[in-house]
């Protein structure tokens, strides 16, 4: 019975909510009445008795609030109550809400669309079975230096004596001509040890996967294909299994498709066995990357001790080849991401700091809003609502701004995510996987909510301490702020004008490195150059032959084309470097060792170095005569020079390079100007050319043909290719131009100086904003006082003066904090930076000046409208 | 004078059942008769008194009715229901175990 009419009370509270309140009026009036009554009963005059009962009466509408309170009915009824009047609130001042709202969305969609890249690539695990237990392992030297390649024999002894893992696999891929059908195309082909499929977990979709035999013969003529490779090919029946597709001249039979989605690695869609060459390469041959999965009872630190005692032993056991060398384990999602993982946080750091940044404008506006509504707070709270009913109503509105704001930021960030997509490097992995989830979604709705509380939280501070005496004394509700709230704005103000100072100098340090990493003098001149990369369906002797023939005969009949000015051909052009190892000058050492000097091995066809504009400094260019058959020859760069043959003449000397003809010297006759051969970023290394007729097993049968042009180079693409299909229709062909891949090297600095400059204007903006506002504020709240200086002598220069000299004060803190903290900030994309100092002095005035300029601009209207004040009107408004 | 917190806590809520057991009575006259019976030393202000009566009714243990009162006005009515009664004797036995406890205290040192 108690439960129920409990319930029927509680009801009744709820229902009648207006008779409730009309009885509670009564019965507390009767109450009042009563006590009046006594008072004149015990002698007073009715007024005095009056009096005494009335000044009890702001102390009665408490109790109402109490009594409610005690009925349970006030938590639901003012959530609605508050909703209801957040929402009248906004709509009340549409102007208001509509600017906050924007203001949040962007900062809200800007962090949510980095994040959803942050998520899709740092954070979702990878697309395999138990993907934490999947490693990558890579070598590490003593000294620091890592590179993500291991050779296939210590691969091999870290497999058989290692018992931390339950597979362990080694795979390489590269760009091959594959022809299915009557198609021939380039496409990543893999090349893969035994356990690869078992270390991912990979079971095949249709057939299976590679026998025990294929793996070991080393020549194996089989394929496994991708799933998409699959239907776009072969249309998706079943009977592809036993089906032939060619790689080069090799015919290799399907026996498998993999899983939909299944690329590892690089995007691949062909997977063979090892082949015969792979199984002979010494240890000084880092040419494979390896994966391992770990045992369930293994952890990461267990298999690295077990690996590095292995280093270790194999270190003594070839010091030649392997002193110095260890191994490191990683996690392999760690691993793939280790490159773009600095760039995203820097993103996400720079996003949050904008977010910061509206929200600190959002914060002055509810202030300035909190601050022309003292009166109604304080009558509020007057009558009885107590402080926390007041702080619960006020950061309902601030809540209610930030949800809506978080759902229009969606609509941001879901934009935003497409253009990320579209602007990031082509090659950061797992980018296309990203989406908005149910994380993204939680992210939005958590920052939301942590928003409103940030700047909801600043007009309560403010309300919650209105002094209602003050408050309710004061005429209007105009020179009412007093110190606290404007120090509270100065205070935001401060800190927006810091933040962006933060952005800016990040931003202009960015930019600044780009600049300079596009106007590098790259040793070469990339503009009007086609490059066509070509692949003869050739090996062996006839097919070196052929390919001789095909690359001698081409550029001379590209030559006769008009527009064409040079043409060359190379293995690896600048930024796509192919080979590098050892030299040796005059004449190899007894015993090798493997703290050779290196030098980047490229292959060329003659007139390579005035189709890319290299510049010959001596000797001569390779020509007809530097034929297969003659005495080999060289040209080299003038850092191989300088290093090798320091105050010598180069010329007519002999040179080894660890290449295909290893034990021939190669007679110097010609050198030729430094090039960037590993990108803008990266100094010129020595460099050793070598003649393509000499070097036609070495480089293969894949070259990429160098045409300039006098006009676009893309112009000539169809000619070309008209051209080739005359020649030899079976040759695939892919071109592109110099500038386009170069652009390609530095995608990833682009991307995140477009995007931190994007950030850093945004930042600017959202500043800017707040100085004006504040100080429209402030000039509002001084028409008085400044209307008084006037009277009394002041200037209108005076007063501009006056406004100002406030406005740069708080720029001046601003940008002080700002300073301190960019210093502290930028020294942690020092590795992002390329011929700048984290501390560049230039980049801090150009903020500097940039800044004053846009607060002087923010101040100008505010300062104006105080200079133009007619003293008499501003006067008479009190 | 005694203000609410200066009561222990629930005691206000003890004096309020037991001084509406003989009959209903309105807010006033019952701060009236908490001051009459204990001899003017506690004087319930209505800023207790009323928000104690209604967390009694929300509780179950009185219940309330419009009547005219003695100077024939509409005044509101508690009167304590079987659940109040049944808690004031839990709650006045509580009392006599907790008075009892600090006087004993109060008195041996």
């Amino acid at each position: 019975m108690r439960l129920t009419s409990k319930f029927r009370l509680r009801l009744r509270s709820l229902c009648f909510r207006d008779r409730l309140e009309q009885e509670l009026d009564e019965e507390l009036r009767y109450h009042l009445e009563r006590e009046i009554e006594a008072g004149i009963a015990a002698g007073m005059t009715e007024q005095d008795a009056r009096r005494r009962a009335l000044r009890s009466i702001i102390d009665i509408e408490q109790r109402k609030e109490e009594c409610r309170d005690m009925r349970g009915l006030n938590v639901i009824d003012n959530a609605a109550q508050d909703f209801r009047y957040a929402m009248r609130g906004l709509r009340r001042s549409p102007a208001f809400a509509i600017l906050g709202v924007l203001v949040m969305a962007l900062g809200i969609g800007a962090n949510t669309a980095v994040f959803s890249v942050v998520n899709g690539v740092l954070l979702k695990p990878l697309a395999f079975r138990d993907p934490d237990r999947i490693v990558t392992l890579t070598t590490a030297f003593k000294g620091g230096a890592k590179f993500n390649v291991v050779s296939l024999p210590d691969f091999q002894d870290w497999h058989d004596q290692s018992a931390a893992f339950s597979a362990m696999a080694c795979y390489r891929s590269s760009e091959e001509p594959a022809r299915a059908g009557s198609s021939t195309e380039y496409i990543r082909v893999a090349r893969v040890s035994p356990e690869f499929f078992q270390t991912l977990a990979a079971a095949p979709a249709i057939g299976r996967l590679f026998g025990a035999e294929e793996q070991k013969s080393g020549d194996s003529a089989t394929a496994l294909i991708s799933y998409s490779y699959w239907h776009s090919h072969f249309g998706g029946s079943t009977a592809v299994l036993g089906q032939r597709v060619r790689i080069a001249d090799q015919a290799l039979t399907i026996v498998g498709v993999l899983p939909p989605r299944f690329h590892f690695p690089d995007q691949s869609d062909i997977w063979r066995p090892l082949d015969a060459v792979d199984r002979t390469l010494p240890r000084t041959s880092l040419t494979f990357l390896a994966i391992a999965r770990l045992k369930p009872a293994t952890s990461l630190e267990q298999a690295q001790t077990q690996l590095t005692s292995i280093a270790v032993r194999l270190g003594q056991r070839y010091p030649d080849s392997n002193k110095g060398r260890s191994v490191r384990v990683t996690g392999m999602r760690d691993d793939m991401v280790s490159d773009v993982r600095l760039t995203l946080c820097l993103l996400l750091g720079a996003v949050c700091l904008v977010l910061l940044i509206a929200c600190a404008n959002v914060a002055t506006l509810l202030l300035a809003k909190a601050t022309s509504r003292t009166r109604e707070i304080a009558i509020r709270a007057a009558i009885g609502a107590g402080r926390s009913r007041i702080v619960r109503q006020l950061m309902t509105e601030s809540l209610l701004l930030a949800l809506l704001a978080g759902a229009a930021g969606l609509i941001v960030a879901a934009a935003g995510l497409k253009a990320l997509i579209a602007l990031a490097p082509a090659d950061v992995p797992r980018l296309a996987e990203t989406s908005i989830d149910a994380r993204v979604l939680a992210f939005t709705l958590g920052i939301s909510v942590l928003c409103s509380l940030f700047f909801g939280l600043v007009p309560v501070l403010y309300a919650s301490r209105i002094d209602l005496n003050d408050a309710l004394k004061q005429g209007g509700g105009r020179s009412v702020s007093g110190g606290r709230s404007n120090r509270l704005r100065e205070v935001l103000v401060v800190s927006e004008i810091g933040f962006s100072v933060v952005l800016l100098a990040g931003a202009g340090l960015l930019i600044k490195s780009f600049v300079a990493l596009n106007n590098v003098a790259l040793g070469f001149r990339p503009e009007r150059v086609l490059l066509m990369k070509a692949s003869l369906p050739a090996s062996g002797t006839e097919g070196d032959r052929r390919a001789r023939q095909f690359f001698k005969q081409l550029p001379s009949d590209f030559l006769s084309l008009p527009g064409v000015s040079a043409v060359g051909a190379t293995m690896g052009p600048p930024g796509d470097v192919e080979s590098a190892g050892g030299y040796w000058i005059d004449h190899l050492p007894e015993r090798m060792k493997s703290d050779t000097p290196d030098a980047v091995f490229s292959v060329v066809t003659p007139g390579t170095f005035a189709a890319l504009g290299i510049p010959l400094r001596q000797g001569r260019d390779f020509e007809e005569r530097d034929a297969a058959d003659a005495p080999y020859t060289a040209v080299i760069n003038e850092a191989l020079a300088r290093k090798a043959f320091p105050g010598q003449d180069p010329i007519g000397r002999n040179i080894f390079a660890g290449f295909d003809s290893f034990d021939k010297p190669m007679k110097i006759v010609g050198i030729v100007g430094d090039v960037r051969q590993w990108g803008p970023a990266r100094k010129p290394e020595p460099e050793i050319y070598m003649p393509y007729d000499q070097h036609t097993s070495g480089a293969g049968a894949t070259l990429n043909v160098v045409v300039r042009s006098s006009a676009a180079p893309e112009a000539l693409t169809n000619t070309l290719r008209r051209r080739v299909q005359e020649l030899s229709p079976d040759v695939p062909l892919k071109f592109t131009t110099m500038e386009a891949s170069l652009y390609e090297e530095v995608a990833v600095p682009r991307f995140r100086t477009l995007l931190l400059a994007i950030f850093a204007g945004l930042a600017l903006c959202l500043a800017m904003a707040g100085v004006y506002g504040v100080t429209a504020y402030a000039v509002g709240q001084r028409s008085n006082e400044i209307g008084l200086r006037m009277a009394m002598g002041a200037t209108p220069r005076d007063v501009l003066r006056l406004i100002f000299k406030q406005g740069m004060r708080l720029a001046a803190v601003g940008m002080a904090l700002g300073f301190l903290g960019a210093l502290a900030g930028t020294r942690l994309m020092t590795s992002m930076l390329f011929e700048v100092a984290p501390e560049d002095p230039g980049t801090y005035a150009g903020v500097t000046v940039l800044l004053g300029l846009m607060v002087l601009s923010a101040l100008y209207l505010p300062a104006r409208r105080a200079a133009r004040l007619d003293p008499l009107v501003a006067l008479r408004q009190e | 004078m005694s203000k609410p917190t200066d009561l222990v806590q629930g005691t206000l809520d003890l004096l309020i059942l037991k001084t509406i057991t003989l009959e209903p009575m309105h807010g006033w006259a019952i701060a009236q008769r908490i001051r009459q019976m204990s001899g003017e030393v506690l004087q319930v202000g209505q800023s207790a008194l009323y928000p104690s009566l209604h967390k009694l009714e929300q509780n179950g243990w009185i219940s309330s009715k419009w009547a005219i009162s003695e100077n024939h006005r509409r005044a509101k009515y508690y009167t304590l229901t079987k659940a109040g009664r049944k808690a004031l004797e839990q709650e006045a036995a509580q009392w006599e175990r907790l008075s009892a406890a600090i006087s004993l205290i109060v008195r041996t040192v």
